[in-house]
């Protein structure tokens, strides 16, 4: 589901970037949908992880854990700064990297269902 | 050509533009290596030592590209282009590399293959660097001249 919401993002703010359109309030708006979605993501696995079983290797997944959450946040904090349609470029592309990672995760730890 | 670009002015800035992209890739990049070096070398150095060295390389070059694009000053250009092309020589050098060699990368590193374990984002990334750094140079000394 969340790499659903991350892949519509990604076509939303790739078409405001071909009809040369600027950051504004939906798009805001919706980076934010993402960053809630992908924050209770990570806190459904941290849940499965404190409740006992562990991946293969639980270094990487804490790696995916913690930089999840960041790539919406840091993408919508540096797309803010920029006044073209560059700016939802940016949120396109962690749309795309949120949904990537998200199947990553999957793949680190097929245990995770969401 | 050593002219210092004035400070406040976007024109010719390496971090406006198509340039804000850019830098938002180098530095999901720069992360990912990093951080990919930084796991593999400390959970299983042993495992394959050449690739998570030649890992945490990419990771240096990325991090150095990522900081003097966004920074645009002349100094960080000129930094820049020597990241690209070094990180452009990397990935042709370690992708071929990793095709004529196998046992020496038994776990991947960004730039095996050609980077296609990333979409081939590593091979275009370093051309686009270039390209965009040239791009928005003859911008800035049009803008003057």
């Amino acid at each position: 589901m969340v790499i659903v919401a991350g892949l519509v993002l990604a076509g939303y703010a790739g078409l405001m970037t071909a009809r040369d359109r600027r950051m504004d309030v939906p798009l805001l708006i919706a980076v934010g949908v993402l960053e809630v979605m992908v924050l209770v993501l990570v806190g459904l696995v941290v849940a499965k992880l404190a409740g006992g079983p562990r991946p293969a290797s639980p270094a990487t997944l804490i790696g995916y854990l913690i930089a999840m959450p960041v790539v919406p946040a840091a993408a919508a904090a540096w797309g803010l700064l920029e006044r073209s349609r560059w700016g939802p470029a940016v949120i396109a592309v962690a749309g795309l990297v949120a949904a990537v990672l998200i199947v990553r995760l999957h793949q680190i730890w097929p245990v995770i269902h969401v | 050509m050593s002219e210092p670009a004035a400070p406040s002015e976007p024109a010719g800035s390496t971090r406006t533009g198509p340039g804000r992209l850019l830098v938002a890739v180098y530095a999901l990049f720069a992360l990912a290596a990093s951080a990919r070096a930084g796991v593999q070398i400390a959970t299983k150095f042993g495992h394959a030592p050449v690739a998570y060295l030649l890992s945490a390389f990419a990771g240096v070059v990325y991090i150095l590209a990522t900081v003097t694009l966004a920074n645009g000053s002349p100094l960080a250009r000129r930094i820049a282009v020597v990241s690209c092309s070094v990180e452009l020589a990397g990935v042709l050098a370690v992708g071929t590399w990793s095709l004529a060699d196998p046992a020496t990368f038994p776990d991947a590193t960004v730039w095996s293959g050609y980077g296609s374990g990333y979409g081939f984002v590593p091979l275009v990334l370093p051309v686009l660097g270039l390209l965009w750094l040239r791009r928005s140079a003859a911008r800035a000394s049009g803008k003057r001249a």
